[in-house]
Formats: C-alpha cells, structure tokens, sequence
C-alpha cells in the first residue's frame, strides 16, 4: 500500500529535496538564504541540520558566478540544486545559464552533462513591485538545452524536483509563491512520469482550459462554478514547459471545440501564444471560434496596491471568457457575483499579512 | 625557485615548437576557406601553456578560453582532433559542433574552452570544487586574458574559491590588448595580480615568455594548490603576434605602439629558448631533428583529419536536453 500524503507545495518541494539530499549522496542546495532562519519560505527547513553545512549552505551574492560554479561542480558529478528567492535574480546569471549550462552538452559533443536544477520562484502580490515579481518564464523556456518546469499541483512538485534532481541536463524549476501554500496529495510511490507532459485536471465535454501554474488554480474554481451552470470545462495543466506538450492540448481542443489558455505571464511572446499558435497550426478546423488568451498585461506591475489590484487576471476573467466562447453571456453576471472576492487581488488568503 | 634541467628544458622547447608550427599550419591553411570558423591564434605566448601543463597530470584538469589551441595541446589533447574539428568534422573533438572555439577532449583531462570571455572561469572553479569534495588531490587551472579580468565574473569567483579554499590555479595571461584595445584604455595602473592578492589569493606575475620562469612560478603554484593552500593566481606577461582573431598579422592597423610587436618578437619564447639550449650545448641538429619530426607529425594529421567524413545531417538535434 503506498502512503499518501497531504502536504502544501511548499512542504513538497522540502519533502523532495530531503529526500533527494538522501537519496543522491552528491546533491548540494545552494542559495541565497537556503540555511538562513526564514528557510526560504520553510522550503529548505531543517534540511542543513540533517544533512549538514557542506551539502546545505548560503552563496555569496554572486548569482552568475555561483551559477557557473555550480556548472563546473556538476560536471565534476556534483548535483547542485540552486535557488533564486525571485525569478529576477536569475537575469544577473543569464551568461551561465544560457550559454553554458543549456548549450553544454550540446556544443561538446555529447560527452558531458550538466545535472543542475535551478530552482526560481515567481509570485505576485504584497507590493512586491516592478523588480520582484516578474514572471520571465518564457525567456528561459526559448534557450534550447534548458528544461523549463512549473508544476501546479503538491504532487507533481515533489516528483518534478526528484526527477529534476535526477536529470542529467540543466532544469530551471519554476515556482509561483502563491502555490506553497496550497495543499494537495503527494503519493510518494507514484509511478515516475517524466518532465514532458501536460496534466489533465478535470474532465469536460464543453470548452478547454489550458492553463499555466497559478492560472491552473484559477481556472479550477472557475470550472466549479461553471459546472453549476451545466458548464463543463477541460481544464489542463501546462506544467512542463519545454516541450510544450500540445498533444493532450489538441486531443481536448478535438472534443470541445473551444479553447481559452490561461498564462500566468506578460502576454508578449509567452507561452500561452506558442500553445495556441501551434494548436491553431495543427488543428484550425477543430476550432468552432477563435482561441482566447488571458495573460497578464504588457506593463511592470506597480507596487501600490491601488494598481496592482487590478493588473492580474483570475477566475472571473476565466469564467467570463469561457461564457464568451460558449455564447452564454446571459449567464455573466450570477457567474462573478458567484467568483466575486472581496480579497485584494494582492493577498493569497486571508490569513496572509505580508511581507513576503 | 628550482631551474628546469636541459633535458627538461628541451622538452619544453618541443612542446612549445609544435605548438607553433600547428598554429603556423593553420594560418597557412586557413586563406582555403575549408576551416570555417574564426580562429585565435596564440603565437608568440606559447611559454605559458608549455610552462603550467608540464607539471600537470593527466587527471588534473584544463580550462580555457577563445584562444584555447596551445592551452588544449599543451594538455595533451588530440592534435588530429583539434585540427578535424577546425574543419567541422565529424572526427573533430566536439564533432564538429564547436569550432575552435570550443574545445575539449577529456581523455587528457582539457575540459573545455568556451569563447565568452570569463565562461569558464567560474566553471573551472565549480570543477575544483567537486574535485576538492571528494579529496582526488587533482587540480584545475584555468587560461584567461587580461580583458578577462574586467569581467565581474572573475572577481565573483574568487571571493568563493578562496572562501573554500579551492585546489584552482588562475593563469592570467596578460598580453595588453583586448582585441586591438590596450590595457591602459581599460584599466586604471595597476597590478591586477594584486587585485587577486587582496582578493586572499597566492598570486606572483613574471615574464610569461621565458618557459623556464613560467616552469618554476607554475610548480609553486600547482604544490600550494594541491596542498590545501587554496586558489593561486599567475600573471604572466606576454604578446599575441597574429591578429585577435584570423591568420594574419595586423600591424599596419597601428593599434599597437611603433616597434611594440618587433621589440616583442625578439622576446619570442622559442628564440630566447633556443639559445638557452645552445648555450647548454643542445646541438643545433637536435633541434632541427625536432622540427623535421614535428613537421612531419603535423603533415600526417592533416591528412587523417581530412580523410575522415563531415557530420550526418541527422546529428544536427542530438545532444538537445528536452
């Protein structure tokens, strides 16, 4: 019988880093704050305790410098774990990441590899402005040779780390900070499914919903409302990047007709637009009306919350998109006052009091 | 400092000569237009690679830069490979998917070079890292310019190797230009070894064109290294002959001070060398005898870099990460 777990994402990635700290004797986590009280929002909690400061340390601010040092301990058969507090960290080691880690095994031939995990955490939210919350996502997914993840569920973001510590090639492990706190089921004894796929979430006959880690969240309490209208939506999870698993994407899109991809990012060259361009390319007659895409405005997000408020999209959005494809627009209203918060968009629950 | 023996001494001096006539070999070549890829060539600095790799073993490790050929061969790596993969093929020691700017070949323990200046600086020291965590005793240098030095990559990397006290040799070869921009346009007077001495590293500078003196500044070094002393720092002072990047020489662009590149040339490692060797009664018929059989080792590996097929078009995805 395989033991299965509730656990926050948060809790799953430190539930797999332990157990990847054991289960790879040459794992080392290294990051700004990685054994600093705060633990990176409890994810790397009591790990330099167990398995001590050499394996489990802090780094000099030096984020291109480490990043190619973690290169080099890797191809000397390390497994470094490297963590970024924020996505935008990662932008000052772009030199290493792109032109050594992702092309490494590629411009030698073959013969070595560069079994790195970059751990980088988006977010939103708690006025955490222009500099600190941007969601770069798709930059990093556009260099061939880099793995790019952003698993949704608690599951698949204990299995996605252990096997992105198991990857012999460079994986940039992409975490929305609005998700670690939200919990789900990790079963431990899950067969292993890879870096590659999409993840079916729910199951419906009506409109497809592919959707991008927070933004799958969203388009989940959308889907339950619809429901209640006689409204049933696919909702997929896009949690690896590359490859963009279009496949499970056209296999709904073949059954409803009808598409909405929510991205959780800048809709300029975002993924969200690749999913649907190569869907439309491989499949423009299955579609009974054009695509829809939710993504965030072309614009930093401004720290004050009177802005910010209002610059991301969420359920609502998604639900009222959904009722647009389906020509149900007299259904509009009872569905927002249905998904209506009264949360600030800047908040992740009630219980939170910031800062982050 | 201990003085190398003349027979020590000589094989410096066939180290450095066939390096040289390689270099020489391609930039005759090179006008051809089948070696399609920019080529640096590192003429007239020969010393440095010969005088560190002497003392390494094949399980220590080499770093290095654009301008990698002598640093790769020093190392033992495959001359037929270097030259096959020059010519993009499939024999070539990255097969063909680097050029000459890439190059590795881990059977002598040349890990890679890599041509953004200060790439693999910080890798060689992530290198030495693993070595040092699992107590092989091996040591990594790593061959960078002076240009490499403004790159805040390097200083980055040594503030973490000294903090871990890493088994890395840092060989700066300082040879005044930045492609064709001098020193003094792109750093303030001063030493720049003892911009890594105040760093926390063991760092001297000497002449880089006299083997002899590389020879004996590179055992201190390497010891201290191997022995736990932590990172070491080498500036070596030296000259690029041939243009930054290409087969010819460049002079008449005038970038270089009247009489720099000929006050240079009489400074050339082979040459001052070579008298050491007469002056110590090496016969000049030994040396010829080494230029006849390097002459010849060359000749032949060409012509089996060149018999051997370019790529399969369908090697073109391999290798991807996905």
């Amino acid at each position: 019988m395989s033991e299965i777990l509730t656990l926050s994402y948060g809790a799953a990635i430190r539930e797999a880093l332990d157990d990847g700290l054991a289960r790879f004797p040459d794992m080392l986590l290294i990051g700004e704050g990685v054994p600093d009280p705060k633990t990176i929002f409890a994810t790397t909690q009591g790990l330099r305790e167990k398995y001590g400061a050499e394996r489990v340390l802090d780094m000099p601010l030096a984020e291109n410098g480490m990043t190619g040092i973690c290169i080099g301990a890797a191809l000397a058969g390390m497994r470094p774990v490297l963590v970024h507090q924020r996505i935008d960290f990662a932008l000052l080691a772009m030199d290493q990441l792109v032109n050594n880690a992702a092309k490494w095994h590629y411009m030698f031939d073959g013969k070595q590899s560069v079994p790195l995990v970059v751990r980088v955490i988006i977010g939103r939210g708690w006025g955490q402005g222009p500099q600190h919350s941007q969601s770069l996502q798709a930059m990093f997914a556009q260099v061939p040779g880099l793995k790019v993840v952003m698993p949704t569920t608690a599951g698949d973001a204990y299995h996605f780390m252990l096997d992105a510590i198991a990857d012999d090639g460079p994986v940039l492990f992409v975490e929305h900070r609005w998700l670690h706190h939200v919990t789900g089921q990790v079963d431990k004894d899950r067969p292993a499914a890879g870096l590659s796929r999409a993840a079916r979430l729910r199951e419906g006959r009506d409109v497809t919903i592919a959707a991008f880690s927070h933004m799958t969240i969203e388009a989940l309490k959308a889907a339950v409302v619809l429901t209640e209208h006689g409204i049933e939506a696919d909702v997929v999870d896009m949690r690896c990047l590359t490859p963009l698993d279009v496949d499970t994407v056209a296999r709904s899109v073949a059954k409803t007709g009808l598409l909405l991809v929510a991205d959780c990012a800048p809709e300029m060259a975002s993924l969200g637009h690749t999913l649907i361009s190569r869907l439309y390319q491989r499949q423009q007659n299955a579609l009974k009306q054009a695509p829809r895409l939710i993504a965030y405005p072309n614009h930093p997000v401004p720290t004050t919350h009177f802005l910010a408020n209002h610059y991301y999209p969420g359920a609502e959005r998604i639900a009222e998109s959904a009722l647009e494809l389906l020509d149900r627009r007299p259904l509009l209203d009872s569905v927002r006052r249905q998904l209506q918060s009264d949360l600030a968009k800047d908040q992740p629950d009630r219980s939170f009091v910031g800062p982050f | 400092m201990n003085v190398p023996t003349t027979a020590e001494l000589q094989d410096l001096y066939y180290r450095m000569l066939r390096i040289r006539r390689a270099e020489e070999a391609i930039a005759a070549r090179y006008a051809e237009q089948h070696m399609r890829c920019p080529t640096h060539l590192c003429i007239g600095e020969e010393a440095i690679a010969v005088g560190v790799c002497a003392h390494l073993t094949e399980s220590d490790k080499v770093f290095s830069n654009h301008r990698g050929h002598g640093h790769y061969l020093a190392k033992g790596g495959s001359l037929v490979g270097l030259i096959a993969e020059l010519y993009g093929l499939a024999a070539g020691c990255c097969g063909g998917r680097g050029g000459s700017m890439h190059l590795s070949d881990l059977s002598a323990g040349f890990i890679a070079s890599t041509p953004i200046v200060g790439g693999t600086v910080p890798v060689a020291a992530g290198y030495a890292w693993g070595e040092q965590r699992r107590n092989s005793n091996n040591v990594v240098v790593v061959f960078f310019g002076d240009g490499c030095f403004e790159e805040g990559v390097l200083h980055e990397t040594m503030n973490f190797a000294v903090l871990k006290k890493l088994p890395l040799v840092m060989v700066c070869e300082n040879n005044q230009y930045s492609v064709m921009t001098p020193l003094y346009e792109r750093q303030p007077a001063r030493d720049i070894y003892q911009i890594a001495a105040a760093h926390g590293l063991q760092a001297v500078s000497g002449d880089g064109n006299k083997v002899e003196h590389v020879h004996a500044l590179a055992e201190n070094a390497l010891a201290a290294a191997r022995n736990g002393e932590g990172p070491q720092f080498l500036e070596l002072h030296t000259h690029r002959w041939p243009e930054h990047c290409g087969p010819n020489e460049d002079d008449e662009l005038g970038y270089r001070m009247p009489g720099e590149l000929l006050a240079w040339k009489q400074r050339c490692p082979l040459l001052h060398t070579g008298r050491t060797l007469a002056d110590a009664r090496v016969g000049a018929e030994i040396l010829l005898a080494l230029e006849q059989q390097i002459g010849a080792e060359i000749a032949l590996a060409f012509s089996e870099a060149l018999a051997g097929p370019a790529p399969a078009l369908a090697s073109m995805e391999r290798h991807v990460y996905v």
